[in-house]
Parts: C-alpha cells; structure tokens; sequence
C-alpha cells in the first residue's frame, strides 16, 4: 500500500518544464531530445545513402566526403541511433510515462533521481555534439570503436573526437543506469493495491526485462571503456599487442554488453506492440505468463551469445561452435512471443486503427529480420555474410521494426494520454505506409548487395569491379533512403495539426482495460486523484463471455452478484 | 516541496532505497568483475606479471587492507549507533570511517608517486597498466565513498532522524572494501 | 529496516578479517610450493568478501533477490571468463 500526501504546490515555469521532477515531464523531455537525435541520425544516414549511390558527387550541404569523413558519419549515425534514439525514446520516454500509470503508483520512487538521469542523458548529448566540433571531427572508427583503430589518435586522425565520444558515452550509460534502477525499484514497491505482478502488464515487464539487461551488461564495457581512454590518452597497452595488450579484449568486452544491448532496445518495442495487438484485436493477449517466462529466458541466454558477432575476428574457433548453438538457441523464446502476438490476433475483431498499423508492421518487418538472424548466427554461413551488407540488413530489419514500428505504434497509442490530443489519423494512415513503402525499398536490396560482396563502411562500392553492376542495388536503396526520410513529414504535420487543431483526447480513445486509461488525458500531476486505483484483474480482460461491454479495466470493482 | 512519497516496503521487509542500492551495486559488480576477468585471463595467459608486481609495496597495500577492513568496522557500528538514536556514537564511528578512507587514498598517493618515480609510469607495461586502472577506478569509487559517508555524517550527526541512510551508504562502502579485499591479493600478493 | 533483529557480533567478524589478512601476507612468504600459497591467500580472500557481505552487508538476513543480485552477476563473470580462456590463456591455434 502506498500513503501519498499531496499537497498543492505552486510550480514556476522552471520547475514545471526544465527542472522537473514529475515522471511525465521528464518522459517529454527524454521524447524531445530523442526525437532532435532522431533528425541528425536520420541525416547522417542520407548523407551516408548520398555517398554511395553517387560517389564522385558532392553530397548537398556537404560537399564531396572522403573516406574519413564516411567514416566519422557511418559512426556516429550508429551511435546516435542506438545511443540517443533507440534508449532514450523507448526507454526514456515511455518507461517513465508507462511505468507509474500502468501500476497504479503517483511517479517513480525516485523522482529526483529520476531528474538527475534526464539531466545527466542531456550532458552525454551536449558532449557528443561537442564532438562534432572539436578539431579533427568527430569518432570515425564505427560505432563499436574497435582498437587498434580506436586506440591511437594517430590512427584515425580524430583525437579528442573520439575522447569525447567515450566521455559521451559514459555519461549516456550512467543516466540509464540511474533510470533502471528506478524502474526496476518502482515497480517492485509502488505497486497500487491489487497490482499483483502477474496484472502488471507485458509493456512494464519488458521495461523491467530491458532495464536488467542493461544494468547487468554495461559494466564490462565500462571497464573496456576506461582501458580504451588510457590507451588513448596514457599510452597504455591494453589493447596493443606489442605492449603485450590485444584488441580482441576489447571485441569480447564490447559484444559482451553489445548483444544484451540490442535486447534492450527491442524488449520495450515489443512491449509497446505487445499492448496494441489485444486492443485492437479485441481480445486477451495470448499466453501472457508464457510471454514472460520467453522474455526472462531470451534475457538470460542473450549473455552467452555475443561471440556471433565475432566469428571472422580471429577468436579462437573453438568458440564458434558453443557460440552459434547458443544463437540459435535463443530464436526460440523470441518465436514463441512472436507466434504468441499472431495468434493474439486470430479470430480477432480486428480494427486497423494507426496504432495497430505500426503493430502489424512491426510483426512482419520483425519476422523478416528474424530470418536473416538465423544465417548470422551460424557460424558457417556468418562466414561469408558476416561484415557485409547482409548484415547491415538484418539488424535494419530488427531495429527499426523495434525503434521505428514499435516506437510509433506506442507514439500514436499513447499520444492522446501523454499530450491531451488525438492525432490526425488519415496523415497517420499516409506516414505508415509510406514508411512501410519505403523502408523495404531502402533494406530490403542490402541483402542481395551484400550477398554479392558488398563490405560494410567502405565511402566508395564503385573501386570494386564486383561491385559495379550492382550498382544499382545501391542507387534504388538510396531513393529509397531519401523517400523514407520524406515519409517523416505527415508525421511532423499531424504533430503541428494536433497542436494547432487536433481534438481533445477522451480518457480512453481505445477502450483499453490497463491502468493507464483510467487517468485522465493528460494525467495531472501525481496521476490520480485523493486515492490511487485499485486493481481488480490483469491488463487483457477483452471481449469477456457474459460481460456487456467487450473490455474491463483493471480498476473496475466486480459487481456482486446476489 | 514536493509531494512525499512513502513506500511503506515491500515483501521480505525490505526498503525501496535498499534494493537501489543493491540493483546498483549488481551493476558495480560487473564493473570491477569486468576488469579483474580481463586481469586475470591477461595474467594467466601472459608472463613477467609477478616479476612487476614485485615492484609493489606489499606493506604498504597489506596496511590499506587493514585500514579499509577497519573502515568497514567502524561504518557498521555507525549503523548500530544510528538504530540507538546515538548521534555522538554516530559521528565518531562515521568520523572513523572517513579518517580511514583518506588513510587509505594517501597511502596509495604515496604508493603511486614512489612507483612512478621509480620508472613505472602506466605505460611501462601490461601489468602497471593494469595496476593503475584498477587500483585508481577503486580509488575514485573510495573518494565518492568518503563523500557519501560526509553527506551523511552531516545530515545525520547532529541528531539521528533517519537511520535507514547509515545503512545505504555502509553497504555501498562494504562493497567498495570487498572489491580491495580481491585486488590485494591479485595485484600483490600472488 | 534490520533494527529488532539480532546483529551479528561485528567486533569478531572484524577480529577475524584481520587474522585472515595476517594468514594471507604470511602465506605468500612460504618457501614451496607456489601453488599451495596462491589457493591459500585466494581462500581468505573469498572468506573474507562472504565474511563482510554476509554480516556487516547483512546479506544473510536479506531476501532471496538481493542474493540473485550479487549470485547472478558473479556467474556472468564465471561465463565472460570461460569465454576468454581459449582466446587469452589458451593461446588459438592462430597465433
């Protein structure tokens, strides 16, 4: 039980919006920096598409890029997306507005750490955009920083870029450890009276799942990372083989925790899609424990996977076998939620509302994506495809299903309770399958390019004769590119429209039985009113035999029936 | 002021602020665990490690364990100080404890200007690089722990209001004192 | 909150903490084997890490998922450094 005495205080501007402690405040402020990232990643990426497709042109706002330059922008678009947008938007954003509404609680247990962990997120930003400022430019030797590389200034050219990239980094990981504990401490102890945890609903247990992950994860790298700075700046050797260092120390390290990373970008989208399909399927999600236990075994089998991204690295061979076995292995739990979702779905009174859309995309884009993982993670056939454009499309295939799909499903689900607004659904219509459109058109060629020898971060496909007749593969996925950057706009109109003229939002414009609808759209501060709800049932109560109505929200109290 | 949020606890008569701290100390685990793995492959896999380690001052290391150790002593008798109401018994205890932990960083800033004056710079081999990151990532966490410990000794020591502090910042420099209790002997003894 | 329960006697936990650190330095004196010397001074040194995180971290009046939050990482480490033998120690068959 939770005692909560509010009382009415007067906020000023400064600590209604910028210093704020209030878990939907905070949530915006994670959203709105994550959408900024969303833009120069997103740039980075076209300028990257520019590139390739026309080589020997200048890139618009650019000029004409040499090989450094590539590298610094395949660098940081990888880092911003997973760094800044992916965590932020889907950890940040929603894991704060989701997780207090969803279990009843008034904010997090922390609220001012909480602050502290948007506020330090937004230093690491102020450093990594320092640090495409500072002389040299900025981090160039890929998002996984492999040394040699990345361990002598000398080697790339980048010296206080790539420092910086570091520092940035660090920071990022200490505002997202300071979020996870408080996550995870929330909903063990700000539970609403009746918010068992087999009620608490599959989008909070995937953050809790994400938030492990990480918590568990980073340390490694946060030891690599260190080893990596002194390299750079002291002139240790832990990563030079002459000093009696190896760079395959800091391989191990990094995919140690940059495996269970991509986990935990994907667990909060599929939590998102996870409470849309019951919505809009009308019906109870299918195999909600069974959901769970696959979550808690993909997360833990996700910490002895990581040498798959190491097969062609010069590891020790006798690691490929072990390695690709676990790979496979964890498909397993990762079919069983997405065969769970599709039979959520039949027999379903199915509504094709713009949350749904996103949810369904994200259900076959995430299929595809799973295909091509099972060729990269046997190690036989990784051999050959392992740092080519295949994998570049596999992992496209995966996370944008996760950022992209999953995180617009929650965006148009849950804007009307975050922002008090629906948004415009014929211009949501329209940015869906444009995406959807273009998205296939950008990743879906990459296989095929890179089944034909296409290598990854190479500025110039055109100096390979191999590579020259297909060619085109290259130009199509960059059209492709340009259009879906240009699919954004509806999205960017509906948000203004909505501002400008949308509706005011109802309650709950879905008729959906979890927690959060029973606030009011937009949840004032402390979310609910003198008491906070009881709980009565779980969060999929849909389409109930003998019931009227075809939902029961979890706070509604059961009718006693003489 | 915001409004006060009280988790009464939850089952097993835990406190939220102690299973933060335990979720964080998990995560400080696998920091330090990270590194002594690497040490310990690179060493086992390598040579002339124990010749540069014989280098060390090993009195001066074995005095800091016993500092620490102690210092782990006296913030645990802070807290049964702070249970009593017993704010004298607090201050001095977590006074102790503070004394202890800058015993200990002047050791090591006497330990590091000798071995660097000697010629063992970071960069003067596998090993010393090692020593340095491990023993000075150890170190920062050791002065955050004396700031913590100061913060407390401040807000309780002029009259106990919540125990529950003492507790948090004596398990954080618990595991501050286990991780040292493991450096000891694999950066100098063995 | 652990006020009302028994406290363990710290003042012996600390008096053994520091005999087992006399142990630990004495052993790395022994003439012999060097084998036998490192299995002793590694034995304190876990004996003293339970020592401190049983009592003075009270882990053992805790409830079972503060053990899972030190068990589980722990054999995360076990699994990162059997992962690196062949690679670090075990020197590959390409090198």
């Amino acid at each position: 039980m939770i005692m909560a005495t509010a009382e009415h205080v007067e906020h000023g501007f400064w600590t209604t919006y910028i210093f704020s402690t209030d878990h939907k405040t905070i949530a915006k402020q994670y959203l709105a920096q994550g959408l900024f990232w969303t833009l120069v990643g997103g740039l980075l990426a076209g300028a990257m598409r520019w590139q390739l497709a026309w080589p020997d042109t200048p890139i618009p706002l650019m000029g004409e890029i040499g090989p450094e330059v590539y590298n610094t922008l395949v660098t940081m678009h990888g880092t911003i997306m997973v760094f800044f947008v992916a965590m932020p938007i889907l950890l940040g954003a929603f894991g704060n507005f989701l997780i207090p509404l969803m279990i009843g609680a008034r904010d997090m247990v922390f609220p001012r750490l909480n602050m502290l962990s948007v506020w330090t997120f937004a230093l690491a930003s102020l450093v990594m955009l320092a640090s495409f400022l500072v002389p040299g430019g900025a981090a160039s030797a890929g998002w996984t920083g492999y040394p040699p590389l990345s361990a002598k200034a000398a080697y790339t050219g980048v010296h206080w870029g790539l420092n910086l990239w570091i520092l940035g980094l660090a920071l990022e990981f200490a505002s997202f450890l300071m979020g996870g504990i408080n996550y995870l401490t929330t909903v063990i102890a700000l539970r609403a009276p009746g918010m068992t945890l087999t009620r608490v609903p599959l989008a909070v247990w995937q953050q809790l799942a994400a938030a492990t992950l990480f918590l568990l994860s980073v340390g490694p790298l946060i030891g690599g990372a260190v080893m990596l700075l002194l390299d750079r700046t002291l002139d240790t050797g832990f990563y030079s083989p002459d000093l009696g260092g190896d760079p395959l120390l800091w391989q191990h390290l990094f995919w140690f925790f940059g495996h269970p990373e991509v986990y935990v970008v994907l667990l909060p989208a599929l939590g998102f899609v996870l409470e849309v399909l019951p919505v809009f399927s009308r019906k109870p999600i299918f195999g909600y424990r069974w959901i769970i236990g696959a979550t808690v075994v993909a997360a833990a089998l996700s910490f002895i996977v990581w040498a798959h991204h190491m097969f062609i690295s010069g590891m020790d061979p006798r690691l490929a076998m072990p390695f690709s076995v676990t790979t496979i292995l964890i498909s397993v739990p990762f079919a069983y939620v997405v065969f769970a979702m599709i039979a959520t779905l039949w027999r379903g009174s199915i509504r094709f509302d713009v949350p749904m859309l996103w949810a369904l995309g994200f259900l076959t884009m995430f299929i595809v994506g799973g295909l091509t993982g099972i060729f990269n993670g046997s190690a036989p056939a990784d051999l050959y495809v392992s740092r080519t454009y295949f994998v570049v499309a596999h992992f496209h295939y995966t996370l944008f299903s996760a950022v992209v799909f999953g995180g617009f499903a929650g965006v148009y689900y849950w804007f009307p309770k975050m922002f008090g607004r629906m948004l415009n659904g014929p211009l949501g219509h329209l940015h869906f399958w444009l995406t959807l459109i273009f998205f296939n058109v950008t990743f879906f060629p990459m296989h095929h390019i890179g089944l034909a020898g296409m290598v990854r971060r190479i500025a110039n496909p055109l100096q390979y004769d191999g590579l020259v007749p297909h060619q085109w593969l290259n130009v199509l996925a960059t059209y492709g590119a340009l259009c879906l950057l240009a699919a954004q706009i509806p999205f960017v109109i509906s948000i203004l429209w909505s501002w400008l003229a949308g509706k005011p939002a109802p309650r709950n414009p879905w008729n959906a039985a979890s927690l959060e609808w029973a606030a009011p759209s937009p949840p004032p501060h402390l979310n609910w009113g003198p008491s906070v709800p009881r709980v009565y049932r779980g969060a999929y109560e849909y389409s109930v035999p003998g019931e009227r109505e075809d939902w029961l929200p979890q706070d509604l109290a059961p009718i006693a029936r003489p | 002021m915001m409004a006060h949020l009280e988790a009464e606890g939850i089952p097993g008569g835990i406190t939220a602020g102690k299973v933060a701290v335990w979720w964080f100390l998990a995560s400080e685990i696998m920091v330090f665990g990270g590194l002594i793995t690497s040490y310990i492959v690179f060493r086992l896999g390598g040579s002339g490690w124990a010749e540069a380690s014989h280098h060390l001052s090993m009195t001066l290391a074995a005095t800091n364990t016993l500092v620490l150790l102690t210092s782990s002593y006296t913030i645990v008798q802070a807290f049964v100080a702070a249970e009593r109401g017993g704010a004298t018994a607090l201050r001095m205890y977590l006074g102790l404890t503070i004394l202890g932990g800058l015993i200990f960083l002047g050791i090591k800033a006497v330990e590091y200007t000798t071995e660097i004056r000697a010629g063992f710079t970071p960069d003067a081999g596998i090993f010393w690089s090692f020593y340095y990151t491990m023993t000075g990532l150890h170190a920062l966490h050791v002065l955050g722990g004396i700031v913590v410990n100061g913060v407390v000794l401040v807000t309780e020591g002029r009259g106990v209001k919540n125990p529950h502090r003492v507790e948090l910042a004596g398990l954080y420099w618990h595991f501050v004192d286990v991780v040292w209790i493991f450096l000891f002997p694999l950066l100098y003894l063995a | 909150m652990t006020s009302g329960k028994t406290h363990p006697n710290y003042t012996a936990i600390w008096l053994w903490l520091m005999a087992l650190v006399g142990l630990a330095v004495a052993a790395s004196f022994l003439p012999g084997g060097r084998t036998f010397a490192v299995l002793v001074i590694f034995a304190t040194a876990f004996v003293k890490a339970i020592l401190v995180a049983a009592n003075f971290m009270h882990l053992r009046f805790e409830p079972a998922l503060i053990y899972a939050l030190v068990l589980i990482p722990l054999l995360f480490l076990v699994v990162l450094a059997t992962a690196l033998l062949p690679d670090f120690v075990w020197h590959s068959l390409a090198r």
